[in-house]
């Protein structure tokens, strides 16, 4: 979308989204050019010294002489404080700002689907918050403000060049002018390459992070040598490309110094023949060989931070797009509160597909009274997952509606929704923090003793005893430190500390071993009794348990009703359980 | 709270802005050695940089005190004097553009070619490392040292010749001045030496406080990565605030140490770009007055003043230069550290000889203990048959997965061996033993590859292969119906799968090799209990000459097994057939006929 957005739509933008970057910017924009304005000081003092005291016939005043350079002198003191205070300004105020910019990125994000539905992109994700505000950052510091000086110096030098010699200054004007045009032309070109460049370095990154992730996999399988070969052409095609644009960028440069010769050329030669007969002085066209440096210096510079704008306009173009995406799961506007007692679900046609591919629930419609306990069954990618998702407003439904304690589950303050409802998700995210911590995050003021308490209610007494620091364990970076059972063994009691009065299970304990898992169950159904649940279940002993069993096929309910009901018919569920059955006996 | 593992840093109490130049040295002839043509052609290219800008110096005098003075001021006539001027300051300009081109891109190559020969060098070096060094590495930071450092490491390759340029200018420039006259001369020299000085002390007290600004970024991305990684988690609980405000700390954090950097550097800088207009105001007043003694033309006085004012801008980059040396050694040290771990794999030299048929294999007294905690196996102990499969059954956390990596030699134990033919799993050539062990993880690891490509991973397999091989792994059924069949794109940018036809890949990648001995590790956990029956019956049902070792729960998986291997307290408390350790071991009948005694009670409490 915003790939036609130019440059300075784009900041606009950004402007828009963190306030704190315009922040006084105007005042610092006006210290930058007094601060720089003094810069121009040392070539006007040349040609006054030269023209009165140098060439003067009735010889040097050395006392004027220095008088002059005093006063140059103190405008460049003041010069230097006043431009370094607007430095300072600016560091704050885009510091502050890109800081606001990167906080509000990562809220965004976090509120995107994506990021749970499609595990694969997350890499690409963290890049958002780091690396592109980190391009923000350096372009602001370090380009940002070379443009905003270099363009005052161009401005005043030009006024004093009109000050001296119209004709002259008009070369010059019309020389930069032909120059800027040639730079937005050579920007274009360029601009292209560095796109370019992005891919391959993104491809090649891609190829040897996934390599270095992979190497217990790559030595596992012995293809150590194809996966460096694999590396190192990727790496080759970047370096190519890389080598081709520096080499273009670099002519791109090289070009100031051409142009520079060209109208230091245009000026002796136009400052001689209009100079003798408009009695021009030595002094003043002197003075302009140091004015036209004074304008090419910041061109150069605008060239150097050609590179650098670019890459900035395209990490501001990825940030904006977050941004711009919009918030799937958001509060409603009007809340409606869920009721104080237990809470009953009903699912009214509801249907959900993801905007790339087809549909993965069709017309659900689903009744759980409340205090129930509901298993959930079928063939993996049948839909089961996302049904609970749906049930805790993970995702919306793209068809339908969904109640819950008979409000529409649209209508419920998300944070009400969460205390109220627990989701216990597969895998067992932990943090890089301890065990006590870990289990805070299902309800942040839970004390040490309310969590022991938990796990003692849960029967895992035992299994944290064992653990050498108890609750202060540390589980390591993503739980490493733990085995994927005892993951979801946290993950379970983090869910049961907030009592929560609808428990959603998507095969919460399938890494426990059985006779843990047994325990697990009974203490659960002691538990949760009065509270409604809804389990996704790998094991059909919890669904024989249950009150009622919703058994999924290619994204529709097939069946539904208790055990019994579900055995006699002889469907999809009878046949299930005939396998499971026939797995499960030991004899 | 997160950690952020960052190789240590030296502390910069033991560092001095010498000694940063002398190891920035070091490390710029180790880059250097690599690629000495580049940089002499850089360097080259700055010194003929340098040249110009002296000369073009010399021609403004030159023009001022032949053309512009005696015309404008001696009113002499211009014709003829104009061409030769033009042609001079052109000249010099083309020679200064061809100058930077040819350092700019001496140095372009130097530096991406340095990045690429790092890259790939990390990448084998980390590859011939222990799994005990890698386990102990955050993958975070590990990619971080082979992108954001090996950027790092190398950033003073860039500015280096042009640095040197800078040098090579100031010499001439100090030469060209001190011949027109000496006492200005002098007085730009002792100018110029103060504005190098206050350049170096400013590069280094930036750079002591841009290390904390690494830090700082560091932290942010940990917190970013561990937050998405556990998005679901976190929306699960409600917990986004919490997580964004932790996230908004570290922000912070970083917020104020750039601003602490930043602040710091502007300071600098502003100095160092008004003192050589300083430098210029005291130049003329000095010029003046040997002008009036009659020692000096008014075109030398111009001369001087043009080339100050060309140095303006080049001894300002020696900031940067410095800047980036005490950079490049913080990215490199980070580098080094991985380049220095020399925990290698030490392989045998035998070869594989896959074709033999299944394998036997022995465990013999294996002590294993992972890194600062509780010994996993205390003597394990087990001999298997060639061509049965065994289930390796124990309670939660009893090390069933650290058995599988042992036999898989993706670990070595402690002490003790294993034997697979009676052949050390240690004797085997770097490469050689997968060729003979398949090993399938719970968590099945896809490349950014085709299915094709995931399941051949570069073996050379045919298509036939490929097919046959997904099809004993139940995976053929569901390929069909994607995009693009055996073609369709997994991974990052592909398809989506879900974690049972993950697994049913990694499985196929395992099967496709026909090892002597298969290793799996809960490797079915995500595919349902129909689909894992069969694809565990066509395994043994298959003339697949394996050695199969599975590690699960189902008791449909033990039963497949013609084996048990019990597992717990560190050692093999039994091993047998599944009725024999039913009878003989109360712990492992209790763990495997949960279910079923459950189930029992059930109907009992039921009827």
């Amino acid at each position: 979308m915003s790939d036609q957005m130019t440059t300075g739509k784009l900041i606009r933008r950004a402007l828009a989204e963190s306030p704190v970057l315009a922040e006084g910017l105007r005042l610092t924009l006006v210290m930058a050019m007094v601060g720089q304005a003094i810069t121009i000081v040392t070539p006007v003092v040349f040609q006054q010294i030269i023209d009165e005291e140098i060439l003067n016939p009735a010889g040097i005043d050395i006392g004027d002489v220095i008088v002059r350079a005093a006063v140059a002198f103190a405008a460049l003191i003041v010069g230097i404080v006043v431009g370094r205070a607007a430095l300072l300004r600016l560091v704050r105020t885009s510091s502050a700002g890109l800081s606001d910019l990167r906080t509000m990125t990562f809220n965004h994000l976090l509120r995107q689907s994506v990021l749970h539905v499609q595990a694969e992109r997350r890499g690409n994700l963290v890049s958002r918050v780091t690396s592109d505000v980190t391009t923000l950052q350096e372009f602001m510091e370090w380009g940002g403000v070379s443009l905003v000086v270099a363009s005052s110096q161009v401005l005043l030098a030009t006024a004093v060049m009109f000050y001296y010699e119209w004709r002259l200054a008009l070369i010059s004007l019309v020389g930069v002018t032909l120059y800027l045009y040639l730079m937005r032309w050579f920007q274009k070109i360029l601009r292209r390459n560095y796109d370019s460049v992005r891919v391959e370095v993104g491809k090649s990154l891609g190829v040897l992070s996934e390599s270095i992730s992979a190497i217990p996999v790559v030595r596992a399988y012995g293809v150590e040598t194809e996966t460096k070969e694999r590396v190192a052409d990727a790496l080759e095609s970047r370096f190519q490309r890389e080598y081709k644009t520096n080499w273009f960028g670099n002519s791109l440069f090289s070009s100031a110094e051409v142009f520079a010769g060209a109208m230091t050329t245009a000026i002796v030669v136009g400052g001689v023949v209009i100079g003798v007969s408009q009695g021009m002085t030595a002094g003043e066209l002197i003075a302009f060989f140091f004015l036209t440096n004074l304008l090419i210096e910041p061109l150069q510079i605008v060239v150097e931070t050609l590179e650098f704008s670019q890459s900035a306009a395209s990490g501001l173009r990825r940030v904006l797009e977050v941004l711009d995406s919009e918030v799937e799961i958001e509060d409603p506007d009007n809340p409606v509160d869920l009721p104080d007692s237990g809470l009953a679900v009903r699912f009214d046609g509801v249907g959900f597909s993801y905007p790339t591919g087809g549909n993965v629930l069709t017309d659900v419609r689903v009744e759980i009274k409340e205090g129930s306990r509901v298993a959930v069954v079928g063939e993996t990618g049948s839909g089961k997952t996302t049904f609970a998702k749906l049930l805790v407003r993970l995702l919306d439904p793209t068809e339908g509606v969904i109640e819950v304690g008979g409000v529409r589950l649209d209508r419920v303050p998300l944070a009400q929704l969460r205390s109220r409802v627990a989701f216990v998700p597969q895998e067992g995210f932990l943090f890089d923090d301890t065990i006590a911590n870990n289990v805070r995050y299902g309800r942040l003021d839970a004390t040490d003793a309310e969590i022991f308490t938990a796990f003692h209610e849960l029967d895992l007494g035992d299994w944290l005893d064992a653990l050498p620091g108890g609750l202060e364990t540390m589980v390591g970076e993503r739980g490493a430190g733990m085995s994927a059972g005892e993951r979801q063994l946290v993950a379970l009691v983090r869910a049961w500390i907030g009592s929560p009065d609808l428990l959603v299970l998507d095969e919460a304990t399938s890494a426990v071993d059985p006779s843990l898992d047994v325990a697990l169950r009974h203490a659960m159904d002691r538990l949760i009794k009065g509270r409604t649940s809804v389990t996704i279940a790998h094991r059909l002993a919890t669904a024989e348990a249950a009150d009622d069993i919703l058994v999924f096929e290619r994204g529709y309910v097939v069946e539904q009703g208790p055990h019994r009901h579900l055995i006699e018919r002889g469907g999809v569920y009878a046949d299930l359980y005939a396998d499971w059955s026939a797995g499960t006996k030991t004899v | 709270m997160v950690e952020v593992v960052r190789c240590p840093v030296m502390r910069s109490g033991e560092l001095t802005p010498w000694s940063v130049l002398r190891d920035g040295a070091r490390l710029i002839a180790r880059f250097v050695r690599r690629h000495p043509i580049a940089f002499v052609i850089a360097v080259s290219g700055a010194a003929l940089y340098a040249s110009a800008i002296i000369a073009a110096s010399r021609v403004i005098g030159w023009v001022t005190d032949t053309v512009v003075v005696p015309v404008l001021d001696g009113n002499e006539s211009y014709s003829g004097l104009l061409l030769p001027a033009a042609v001079a300051i052109l000249a010099v300009a083309i020679l200064k553009a061809v100058g930077i081109v040819v350092r700019r891109t001496g140095a372009g190559y130097l530096q991406l070619r340095t990045r690429q020969d790092l890259r790939n060098d990390l990448l084998d070096h980390q590859l011939s490392l222990k799994m005990s060094w890698f386990d102990k590495q955050s993958i975070g930071d590990l990619l971080a040292v082979a992108d954001a450092d090996v950027d790092q490491g190398t950033g003073v390759l860039g500015p280096l010749p042009y640095a040197s340029g800078v040098i090579l200018l100031l010499i001439g420039s100090f030469v060209m001045i001190t011949l027109i006259d000496p006492w200005i001369g002098l007085g730009a020299f002792i100018g110029l030496i103060i504005v190098i000085a206050i350049d170096i002390r400013g590069s280094w007290i930036t750079y002591k406080m841009w290390e904390e600004v690494q830090e700082a970024r560091g932290r942010v991305a940990s917190v970013a990565h561990e937050s998405f990684d556990g998005a679901l988690t976190v929306k699960s609980l409600g917990r986004e605030e919490y997580v964004s405000k932790r996230f908004g700390r570290e922000s912070d954090q970083l917020r104020d140490r750039l601003i602490d950097v930043n602040s710091t550097w502007t300071t600098y800088q502003t100095v160092i770009r008004a003192l050589p207009q300083a430098i210029s105001i005291v130049l003329i007043v000095v010029g003046a007055l040997r002008i009036d003694a009659g020692l000096l033309t008014p075109g030398d006085l111009v001369t001087v003043a043009y080339l100050l004012a060309l140095l303006a801008f080049p001894v300002q980059l020696i900031g940067f230069v410095l800047w980036d040396l005490a950079g490049s050694q913080a990215g490199w040290r980070r580098i080094e550290a991985i380049f220095e771990a020399e925990d290698f794999i030490s392989y045998g030299d035998r070869e594989a000889t896959p074709e033999v048929g299944p394998a036997p294999v022995l465990t013999d007294r294996v002590h294993f203990t992972y890194d600062g905690s509780e010994p996993v196996f205390e003597g394990l102990s087990f001999d298997l048959r060639a061509g049965v499969t065994v289930a390796v059954v124990g309670p939660t956390a009893s090390g069933k997965s650290t058995l599988s990596l042992l036999l898989a030699r993706l670990w070595d134990p402690a002490t003790g061996d294993i034997r697979i033919d009676g052949r050390s799993l240690r004797s085997f050539a770097a490469s050689e033993l997968p060729r003979e062990v398949g090993y399938v993880a719970q968590d099945a690891f896809l490349f950014d590859d085709t299915v094709a490509g995931n399941i051949a991973l570069g073996g050379g397999f045919s298509q036939h292969e490929i097919v046959q091989a997904a099809s004993l792994a139940g995976a053929h059924e569901f390929i069909m119906e994607l995009p693009a069949k055996y073609e369709t794109v997994l991974g990052e940018r592909g398809t989506t799968l879900s974690g049972g036809q993950r697994q049913r890949i990694a499985l196929a990648r395992a099967l496709i090799r026909k090892p002597r001995l298969l290793i799996l590790d809960d490797a079915t956990s995500a595919v349902d209990p129909s689909v894992e029956a069969a694809i565990l019956r066509s395994l043994k049902s298959a003339a697949l000459p394996s050695t199969i070792v599975v590690v699960a729960y189902r008791p449909a998986s033990i039963r497949l097994a013609d084996e048990v291997v019990y597992v717990d307290e560190k050692r093999v408390v039994a091993h047998g057939t599944h009725h024999e350790l039913l009878a003989s071991t109360p712990g492992y009948a209790r763990l495997v006929q949960a279910y079923e005694e459950d189930a029992r009670r059930m109907e009992q409490e039921a009827s």
